[in-house]
């Protein structure tokens, strides 16, 4: 019993890194109690159900949540913009004709022979 | 076993006040430094401090949408989580407090949740203007990763490799080799040039690590209200508050650890390990970290505007990534250019070994 508790605190090394769960857990609930001390000095008072408790809009009216919903789809926003040229050069590849696709693996097999071949 | 546990429990009560009284010390410097660098005056250095303090005497309001136990837990664990990454690396010439217990891929997890949550809290705000700020901390967490894992890896990789210019260190993630071994000591001009590019790379890295400007379009005030910081109130808000200022003081130890892990007391003729030493280090540490947040925090916010969600995606996938990319085949071929050309390293070029 001693033995696996022994092996269950112990530091997990894999030669090039090291890490200790419970002392991570010790320091984590430490931490967590003095924030939550901290904490408690502040003010935990509201006014519920009063206009405060609304979202902020900048003065603009708060529709049905269905029509206010964001989409998570929106977070690859910045990637699909960003990386377009990315894309559309992908786009264009993905032709649906199967002889562009086996043109493209001749292709991309020959330049590996050569650089095969070279090194 | 358990004398660890007490010094970790120790430890850390002393690390959070450290990294919180510190951290908004820190925050006032930052402030005054970008007012005077736009010609005002700016608030006393003691600001950040009233400031927390204010908005703990205010209404910790919870908006009607949110999800309350979320809303509540996220900013606590976001400091938590923060003041948990100090103990893992080394302040001044104290080693870290958890040595032996957990590494820099550690450290690079834990960096990940007071961003996690910063998005959780986001999301259980209820607001559409909060969910756009935490998607847009999402696409910027993808972002910044990238290139971040390019310089550690690097780092790593030039302590552990057995190829040349690899020093073939044991436990190359653990702060105690990395720290032990600073990455200029080794190297030719070529690994030198490789290093001064990663260094730049990581500064850059930082501010979207802190949302600060111009990597702040998660929160973008004039935009979307303070994102997704915009439903938080008093004590709540004074918490993710605490948080940011822990979390610069975090990033610019990390900074401190990878690059300049230098210390002064020797050059006074100090006993290794003793208090004046201890204490010189120390003062070295705090002046290395003040620099480096005035760098890669002020210097940046004050010089450039806020870049758009998109743009700050590209900025580290292209641009920086290759960047940091171009510093990695620097830092292969100086094993090359140290064995083959015999290029001495750059301490012994200046006589400094």
């Amino acid at each position: 019993m001693m033995e696996q508790i022994s092996q269950l605190v112990e530091t997990l090394k894999t030669g090039t890194g090291l890490w200790n769960p419970l002392i991570w857990i010790v320091a984590i609930v430490i931490a967590f109690l003095i924030v939550y001390i901290i904490r408690s000095f502040g003010n935990k008072g509201y006014k519920k159900g009063t206009e405060q408790t609304k979202a902020f809009l900048s003065g603009n009216p708060e529709y049905d949540k269905e029509k206010m919903h964001v989409k998570s789809s929106n977070i690859y926003w910045g990637f699909l913009e960003s990386l377009k040229w990315v894309y559309v050069a992908l786009d264009k590849m993905h032709t649906g004709n199967v002889s562009d696709y086996v043109l493209w693996f001749v292709v991309i097999m020959g330049v590996f022979f050569i650089i095969m071949g070279v090194l | 076993m358990i004398w660890a546990v007490l010094t970790i429990i120790i430890g850390t009560v002393g690390l959070a006040l450290f990294g919180i009284i510190f951290g908004l010390f820190y925050k006032g410097i930052d402030r005054k430094v970008s007012a005077h660098m736009q010609g005002r005056i700016g608030p006393p250095l003691v600001q950040p401090f009233r400031d927390v303090r204010k908005l703990f005497t205010k209404e910790n309001i919870v908006p009607e949408n949110a999800i309350p136990w979320v809303f509540h837990l996220a900013p606590l664990i976001g400091l938590v989580a923060t003041i948990s990454i100090l103990l893992y690396l080394p302040i001044g010439s104290f080693a870290p407090l958890a040595t032996g217990y957990g590494d820099l891929i550690l450290v690079l997890y834990l960096l990940i949740i007071p961003s996690l949550a910063l998005v959780i809290g986001g999301f259980a705000s209820g607001s559409p203007y909060a969910t756009i700020g935490a998607q847009r901390e999402m696409a910027t967490m993808i972002a910044y990763e990238f290139p971040l894992a390019v310089i550690i890896m690097t780092i790593a990789w030039k302590l552990s490799s057995i190829t040349a210019g690899g020093l073939g260190l044991e436990n190359a993630f653990a702060m105690s080799t990395i720290v032990a071994n600073p990455v200029w000591n080794s190297v030719s001009i070529v690994g030198f040039i490789g290093f001064i590019f990663l260094l730049l790379a990581l500064i850059i890295v930082t501010p979207a690590e802190l949302s600060k400007i111009p990597f702040d379009s998660p929160e973008a005030e004039t935009e979307i209200g303070g994102g997704l910081l915009v439903e938080y109130s008093g004590r709540n808000l004074g918490m993710f508050y605490l948080m940011d200022s822990v979390k610069t003081v975090v990033m610019a130890s990390l900074i401190v650890a990878l690059f300049f892990p230098y210390n002064i007391s020797n050059l006074f003729g100090l006993e290794a390990a003793s208090i004046p030493a201890y204490a010189i280090d120390f003062i070295f540490f705090l002046i290395k970290v003040l620099i480096i947040i005035v760098f890669s925090v002020t210097l940046i916010r004050v010089a450039v505007a806020r870049l758009k969600i998109d743009q700050i995606v590209y900025t580290y996938w292209v641009p920086l990534t290759l960047f940091a990319l171009v510093g990695l085949i620097l830092i292969m071929w100086d094993g090359y250019a140290t064995t083959q050309l015999n290029l001495p390293t750059v301490v012994d070029w200046l006589g400094l070994g």
